[in-house]
């Protein structure tokens, strides 16, 4: 039997396939209006991907659409699947900062991948991906430029609201002072209140090293280079960052297996 | 329709509501005798208050753990305000206009919910207008600042019990100073005489009763636990509205049975128990039914609630009626949240992790509470030291706006699969 | 609008010396010199800590207080949690970045709830030699008076105990004397105040108040007293559009009042904890049965806290000060979550009212300079009171 991981989160589907805790394949799609049918293929993808058929899977679903899908034997919390994710690619990290597009999480986890605590921001857009998004509107650059900017600043633009909405009303007015702040000093500065709220969920759950980031946000090098600023040690970062709840979903699969469950 | 009409409304719909469950479980073979029991004592004590004027009765409004064992000895009517804005909130589901009403007052968004809606609750004549308020500063500022705005509100006079913050004799001999003060203040605004053999039988029976509660968690130590999650409540509502009395003696010796019963067949309060859990402080009123839900859907059960019922040492002597009384004060389960959080008051969340197998805590962190909220990361530290994960649910025992059922079953599903997990 | 405050006024250069101290918090030079010289400090947070019987045992008492700056307080929160008070999340984070970890000894009251859960958590996880709470009763019956001396007394036994002496009497009548000086010069400089305008201003004051707080009495007392001169000899003169009388939760920025004072609205008075409050009444040794005695009668009944019952003590002083600094108007600031002032907000303002008094209730932060909305709140409340005044 081989184990399927499937990470349905509200932009992106996220598929990984596992044979004796090897990656076989992994699908990163856009997420449909309708669950069932766009999660079913990336699974196909995944599938084609690794030359397998649809029978002989066990699959555990995770993510905000986890238990839309009727194929998935085992519908698993995020938390549970970044932890065991991390784990795979990390065996020495104790805390993993899943930087997602609408919340972020913070996981705290032992040695063996289980779950010791967590934290997460899900009333409040500040520190998230789409809040990135909009602020790179804002300055009309893309993430990519916005994360190239962020790097070349010497020095940051304060923003100093905790709120989104708040902080978006201060760059506006940061961008249209005369004379203008320079961009890369807005930039940094977004960044900052980001990591600020990170850093204060971080906290909430006590920060022990060593620290890995998760989620397509932790692709963007400023932040991450603002992120270990604050934290005052590197950070890991996995080469496909979005992939790892999924990773962490087809790992609890391989174990159902082994543990011979239906 | 006049305030008191109005106020009368209220209570005569929480009567109702009780009315309802206590059929609903008298017609089920299954049920327990003993909640019948629990929802005829509500009904009884909001029926006294219903009629409180026309019988002439003298009604005192009282804040959470003030010691309405007084109030009984003097024959008057006790209104245990909290609860009862709590009740009115939970029966008839409306909230937001006494906490609306709150507002108007000039109360702030920061000052908790329950007493927010408490004097929303007076200004709006929803709550009877007492003859009397009587409050304390337990546990907190808010129950301690609650009182001269009521009494302003309500036109009536009133006394503050100051409890000191330490435990020490000289501070006990206070206590029960202000005790007698405000005996003496009951008699002078009443006209009626404090009966001090009344009171050695409340004592009396106090004592007792806090032995069938012992009596009771020792029962719910057992595995699986007789005692269904959300039962405990009742353990609660037992003593801040029923002190010393008859009744609360026999609903709880008739718990006491049932609860034996179903340990010797080892019944378990859910069909397959999985997680025995610590709740740490009160579960949001609106959320009970759902909670209950939840704990049946995966097997998860709170075995034991240190701030709520799980009672300090000491018994009372009926020959010293105010100094027990004083010393009951101490003893009570939330008297932990109070004086200074040592090492003695630590070890004792500890002690209930061993003693009932605890496999995972849930804090209640109501946003209006300051100070049970400046312990979730001591308790936490303190259970994880002893390999006790603890969840944080924000929420608001009061209002349902602050949180949804969705939300809280999610991180109720995240924290059980982090237990079965380990 | 019409910013005459300053414009004659010359600059007083005692205030360089306050400022500087303030500028160094918490490790002021005063401080560090006398630990330099082998004596301890303890840091006291409320009104209801006596400081005389630490100065009489030879240590010196400074006040706890948070950053002086609205900032982030990551660890406070994490610890005190997002609903307690930002004064107590600010001192506890200072507590817990090591700032104070200079202090021999902390020294509090069961005063409110952000009090004494701050000094649970201190004592949990920051930890300092010596540690005591002292239970402070909630009403000013004698009954009362009789178990804060108690407490008092309990606290001096304490010290004593930790320190290996005993505080004598004499000592104590030393400590009384000085602490007694401190508070007559510094109802003189609050006194200046009452002119129709005044040669200081209310920002001013705070400086003065938040040196007083972290170096020995004994030097204060000194440049407090040559300030004094120099304002007498100044022919300074404040002039705005109203008087203010600032009252509420813990404040010690004065870039706060300097932003009421920079739109026209004097602060004449206060009714703060780190100022007017914090000298209140004088220790009277005549008719107590001991210094102690004195000392802990003097505490119990001093301006109040809002923490006290009956409420009607706070808010009949209030207005006293109110009607004797002939105050246009109440600035109330109040810290989110600083649930006792929260409480007695509505009856105060209904109070003040009966007075012909208005109110401007702000919602603040521990440690806000002021800014934005809450100066355009501030603008509007000048603006109605100076048309009142028409």
């Amino acid at each position: 039997m081989k184990a399927l991981g499937i990470d349905i989160g509200s932009l992106t589907t996220k598929v990984v396939i596992l044979e004796n805790s090897r990656i076989l394949s992994s699908v990163i799609t856009t997420s449909g209006e309708e669950a069932e049918s766009s999660a079913k293929e990336a699974v196909e993808k995944a599938l084609t991907q690794a030359g397998l058929s649809f029978d002989n899977l066990y699959i555990v679903s995770t993510g905000v659409g986890r238990k839309s899908i009727a194929f998935s034997q085992q519908p698993k919390a995020i938390t549970t699947c970044l932890a065991r994710g991390i784990c795979y690619l990390f065996p020495s990290v104790r805390m993993v900062i899943d930087m997602g597009a609408e919340s972020s999480t913070i996981v705290k986890l032992n040695e063996r991948g289980r779950v010791k605590d967590w934290a997460n921001h899900d009333k409040c857009a500040a520190g998230t991906g789409i809040f990135l998004q909009q602020m790179a509107r804002l300055m009309q650059v893309s993430m990519e430029e916005m994360s190239k900017l962020s790097l070349q600043a010497k020095s940051s633009a304060s923003i100093t609201s905790t709120c989104a909405v708040f902080a978006e009303s201060e760059v506006i007015s940061h961008v249209h002072r005369e004379p203008p702040t320079p961009k890369e000093e807005i930039v940094a500065g977004i960044y900052a209140s980001v990591i600020s709220r990170i850093m204060a969920l971080c906290k909430r759950v006590g920060i022990e090293k060593d620290v890995a980031a998760a989620g397509g946000v932790a692709l963007n090098r400023g932040l991450i280079h603002t992120l270990e600023k604050e934290m005052g040690f590197g950070v890991l970062v996995p080469d496909t960052p979005q992939l790892v709840a999924a990773i962490g979903a087809a790992i609890l699969a391989e174990e159902n297996v082994e543990k011979g469950l239906k | 329709m006049t305030s008191a009409e109005q106020g009368n409304s209220k209570i005569k719909a929480i009567i109702r509501a009780c009315r309802l469950i206590m059929r609903m479980n008298q017609a089920l073979p299954e049920a327990r005798k003993s909640e019948a029991m629990y929802y005829q004592m509500l009904i009884n004590y909001f029926t006294r208050l219903l009629n409180a004027r026309e019988n002439g009765d003298f009604v005192a409004a009282h804040t959470v753990f003030f010691p309405a064992e007084l109030i009984y000895a003097m024959d008057m009517v006790p209104m245990h305000a909290e609860t009862t804005t709590w009740m009115t909130a939970l029966f008839t589901g409306e909230c937001s206009d006494i906490l609306a009403a709150g507002a108007e007052l000039g109360l702030a968004y920061e000052i908790c919910t329950p007493h927010r809606g408490l004097a929303g609750a007076f200004a709006l004549g929803v709550l009877p207008r007492p003859d009397v308020m009587l409050w304390s500063n337990m546990v907190c500022d808010n129950t301690a600042k609650s009182g001269e705005l009521i009494m302003e509100i309500c036109n009536c006079p009133g006394f503050f019990i100051d409890h000191p913050f330490k435990d020490s004799e000289y501070e006990r001999n206070y206590l029960v100073g202000e005790m007698e003060d405000m005996v003496h203040f009951l008699e002078e605004k009443s006209g009626r005489k404090m009966d001090w053999d009344k009171l050695s039988e409340i004592v009396a029976r106090m004592d007792r009763q806090i032995e069938l509660v012992r009596e009771v968690n020792e029962l719910r130590k057992a595995v699986p636990t007789p005692f269904h999650s959300q039962g405990f409540l009742e353990l609660v509502s037992s003593d801040y509205l029923f002190p010393g009395q008859p009744e609360a003696i026999e609903y709880l010796e008739t718990l006491k049975q049932e609860l034996a019963d179903a340990v010797k067949e080892g019944k378990g309060a859910v069909s397959n128990e999985r997680f025995r859990l610590m709740t740490l402080f009160l579960p949001p009123m609106h959320l009970m039914a759902f909670l209950e839900k939840i704990s049946q859907e995966y097997g998860a059960v709170s075995v034991v609630e240190p701030f709520f019922t799980y009672w300090g040492e000491g018994r009372l002597d009926p020959t010293k009626p105010l100094e027990s009384v004083a010393k009951k004060s101490y003893m009570i389960p939330e008297m932990r949240m109070y004086g200074p959080m040592d090492e003695r008051a630590l070890n004792s969340i500890v002690d209930c992790a061993k003693q009932y197998k605890v496999d995972g805590a849930i804090y209640y962190a109501d946003v209006g509470c300051r100070h049970t909220c400046a312990t979730i990361k001591l308790f936490k530290d303190t259970l994880n030291n002893i390999d006790v994960p603890v969840l944080t649910l924000d929420c608001d025992v009061v209002d349902p706006t602050a949180t949804s059922e969705e939300e809280v079953g999610e991180k109720l599903e995240q924290f059980f699969e982090l237990l079965e997990d380990r | 609008m019409a910013d005459n405050t300053q414009r004659n006024n010359v600059k007083l250069h005692t205030l360089d010396r306050f400022r500087e101290i303030n500028s160094t918090f918490p490790k002021t030079s005063q401080l560090l010199e006398h630990k330099r010289r082998g004596k301890k400090v303890f840091g006291w947070l409320c009104t209801y800590s006596p400081e005389e019987i630490m100065h009489a045992a030879d240590i010196l008492p400074i006040r706890i207080t948070g950053y002086s700056q609205e900032t982030e307080l990551d660890e406070g929160n994490a610890y005190l949690y997002v609903n307690n008070c930002s004064f107590s999340r600010s001192c506890l984070q200072l507590g817990l970045k090591g700032e104070y970890g200079f202090l021999d000894g902390v020294v509090g009251g069961s005063t409110c709830d952000g009090a004494r859960r701050l000094f649970d958590l201190w004592r949990n996880y920051i930890g300092t030699p010596f540690h005591h709470v002292l239970t402070v009763p909630r009403k000013y019956t004698e009954k009362a008076h009789a178990l804060y001396y108690h407490e008092v007394a309990q606290f001096k036994k304490h010290l004593e105990d930790f320190l290996g002496f005993e505080i004598t009497d004499e000592a104590l009548h030393k400590s009384i004397e000085l602490y007694n000086e401190s508070r007559k010069l510094l109802r003189e400089l609050s006194d200046f105040r009452k002119l129709d305008s005044p040669p200081i201003t209310g920002a001013e004051t705070m400086e003065v108040l938040n040196a007083s707080f972290h170096m020995p009495k004994e030097i204060f007392n000194q440049w407090l007293k040559s300030l004094l001169e120099e304002i007498s000899a100044s022919g300074n003169s404040h002039t705005g559009r109203a008087r203010i009388m600032l009252i509420g939760s813990v404040l010690t920025n004065p870039e706060f009042i300097k932003s009421i004072e920079k739109q026209g609205g004097l602060v004449v008075t206060d009714e703060l904890c780190t100022s007017t409050r914090y000298w209140g009444d004088p220790v009277l040794l005549e008719g107590a049965k001991s210094p102690l005695e004195a000392i802990s009668r003097r505490y119990l009944n001093n301006f109040p806290c809002a923490r006290m019952f009956p409420s009607d003590e706070r808010f009949n002083r209030i207005i006293d000060f109110a009607l004797d600094f002939k105050v246009d108007g109440v600035i109330s600031q109040i810290i989110r979550y600083c649930v006792p002032y929260c409480h007695d907000l509505p009856l105060l303002t209904k109070r003040l009212k009966a007075q012909g008094i208005p109110t401007l209730a702000l919602d603040v932060e521990y440690g806000t300079p002021g800014s934005g909305q809450i100066q355009t709140r501030v603008q509007a409340f000048l603006e109605m009171l100076e048309a009142k005044r028409k």
